[in-house]
């Protein structure tokens, strides 16, 4: 239904709620007194000072670094990891409840344990956000390479295709769709911890810089970051989408010929 | 040229012992076209899976052009029932037909011919670069009977290829393979439920009986060779073997059996 709607049309549907609700902040901050509200016009301002000044890319470089790094280990290990678990069934009545025990552990209480041996740098940041990360993407991993179709597996037998190009031509393409679900989850995941990650022993990134803004009472400073947060969240799971469809364009119009019959 | 010797298969897991196959034993000669025809549960698949090299018989053997059968050969392809399941849908039909092809030691060119020669036999010209799930289903069996064709076997194994499709795509389809394999000179075994379909397209018609299974009757097709769909199945010849078949199943459905050797 919304893609017969014309550009200009779905434009102004997406971006109704989102400008009512920034001028309802406009309008009701306009003339708060409030210390720990302060107008959004006011919130703006620090916010074009602050984050489009080369100052602030000390703060925003090293989360992105980080958060990068994290994820894409996550993944890379999470697909890794996955695929020869999803593969085998001993293997996975093996993993499995180990998996579940450690998928249960909160990421966030690592970060103590993980500065005993990991220091409070780079690393230990990045292994919280990989710690994080991973178990979404492996778990569906593991659940996309069981539920490959067992036709299409006789097909590949049948035929004598080899181990790498079964990997790359039918084990990864037909655990895409789950393994794209794992990546999603752990993409807002990853965000999360890139910031808490860097609240606790920290000398740069944004993490660190809206606790030193809430610390010394920097009231703008902090709302500015947190709207600087949300921004990030929504330009990377732009990219994720746009990555997403282009990767799963097939399945897409596979579920979409499937409806239609 | 493919011969089946005393071919059992039983099914053996914990909870039961299921005896698909009892005792069969067949040969199929260079360049013939013979049909297996039985009952539904009849155990036709197990015995093309056995054929094909994708399981394993409990006892007998499976012998292709001299050499026993112990995984997929590289002389055989195999088309099957599932079209909507044996295609990978996140490539386009040609690279549908040239994965296969991606194993065999030939130069890029030959395989580019191969995958064109085979697509344009099938009658599927200009659909190259669309993705399966576009087409119909008697479209989408037409490319999986090209990536059959494309591999240039010596046998072509084809186990119900055409129960999923309507009447009508079905006789053009049935006709595509009396042309094909009259032209390619390739031995194909073809299975099917249905009594019509075997005496139209063969040149012998193997009967099968309930599980377990036996063969209860060869049957030798003796149409003319130049057959179509309006003329052969109005001949008083078909009419009597069509019977003749048919009462075989019905005795077939009732547990009879041929008295065993």
């Amino acid at each position: 239904m919304s893609n017969l709607m014309p550009p200009s049309r779905r434009v102004a549907v997406v971006l109704a709620l989102p400008v009512t609700l920034i001028a309802a902040w406009w309008i009701t901050s306009a003339d708060s007194q409030s210390f720990y509200f302060p107008p959004l016009q006011t919130i703006l301002q620090t916010f074009a000072k602050l984050w489009f000044s080369p100052q602030a890319l000390q703060n925003v470089v090293p989360s992105l670094v980080r958060f990068s790094i994290g994820y894409l280990a996550a993944a890379l290990l999470g697909i890794g990891i996955g695929i020869p678990v999803g593969a085998s069934r001993n293997l996975r009545n093996v993993l499995e409840p180990v998996l579940e025990f450690l998928r249960a552990i909160p990421p966030p209480v690592l970060v103590p344990v993980l500065i005993l041996f990991a220091g409070i740098g780079d690393e230990m940041k990045t292994l919280v956000i990989v710690f994080g990360c991973i178990w979404p993407v492996l778990l569906n991993a593991v659940a996309g390479v069981c539920a490959l179709d067992d036709v299409l597996a006789e097909v590949v037998r049948s035929y004598r295709i080899g181990r790498l190009a079964r990997l790359w031509h039918f084990v990864l393409p037909g655990a895409s769709p789950q393994i794209f679900t794992g990546l999603r989850q752990s993409l807002s995941i990853g965000i999360i911890l890139m910031v808490v990650s860097e609240m606790f022993a920290a000398s740069d990134g944004i993490g660190f810089a809206l606790v030193q803004y809430q610390r010394t009472f920097a009231i703008p400073e902090m709302w500015s970051g947190i709207i600087l947060l949300g921004i990030i969240g929504i330009v990377l799971s732009q990219i994720f989408r746009a990555i997403e469809a282009w990767l799963l364009g097939w399945y897409h119009g596979l579920r979409q010929s499937q409806r239609a019959n | 040229m493919l011969e089946v010797n005393r071919l059992r298969k039983v099914y053996d897991d914990a909870s039961r012992t299921v005896e698909a196959i009892r005792d069969l034993s067949f040969g199929v000669g260079q360049g013939e076209l013979v049909c297996i025809v039985g009952p539904s549960g009849a155990g036709k698949t197990t015995l093309l899976k056995c054929i094909a090299g994708l399981l394993a018989p409990t006892s007998g053997d499976v012998v292709l052009e001299g050499l026993p059968v112990t995984s997929p050969p590289p002389a055989m392809a195999v088309v099957f029932q599932e079209y909507g399941r044996s295609l990978f849908p996140w490539m386009t039909v040609h690279d549908n037909v040239l994965l296969p092809l991606k194993q065999k030691k030939m130069t890029a060119a030959r395989r580019q011919e191969l995958v064109r020669d085979a697509l344009s036999a099938v009658d599927l010209n200009g659909v190259d670069g669309a993705y399966p799930w576009q087409l119909s289903g008697g479209m989408q069996q037409r490319v999986a009977i090209a990536r059959a064709v494309a591999y240039e076997p010596h046998v072509l194994l084809m186990d119900e290829p055409f129960a999923a499709v309507d009447a009508q795509t079905r006789a053009d389809l049935e006709d595509l393979i009396r042309v094909l394999w009259r032209r390619l000179r390739v031995t194909v075994l073809f299975v099917t439920h249905d009594i019509d379909e075997s005496v139209y397209l063969g040149q012998r018609v193997l009967v099968m009986s309930h599980a377990p299974t036996v063969i209860m009757e060869d049957v030798t097709i003796d149409l003319p060779d130049e057959r179509t769909q309006l003329e052969t199945r109005s001949m008083a010849r078909f009419g009597e073997l069509r019977k003749h078949i048919y009462s075989q199943i019905q005795l077939a459905k009732q547990g009879w059996r041929p008295p065993s050797k």
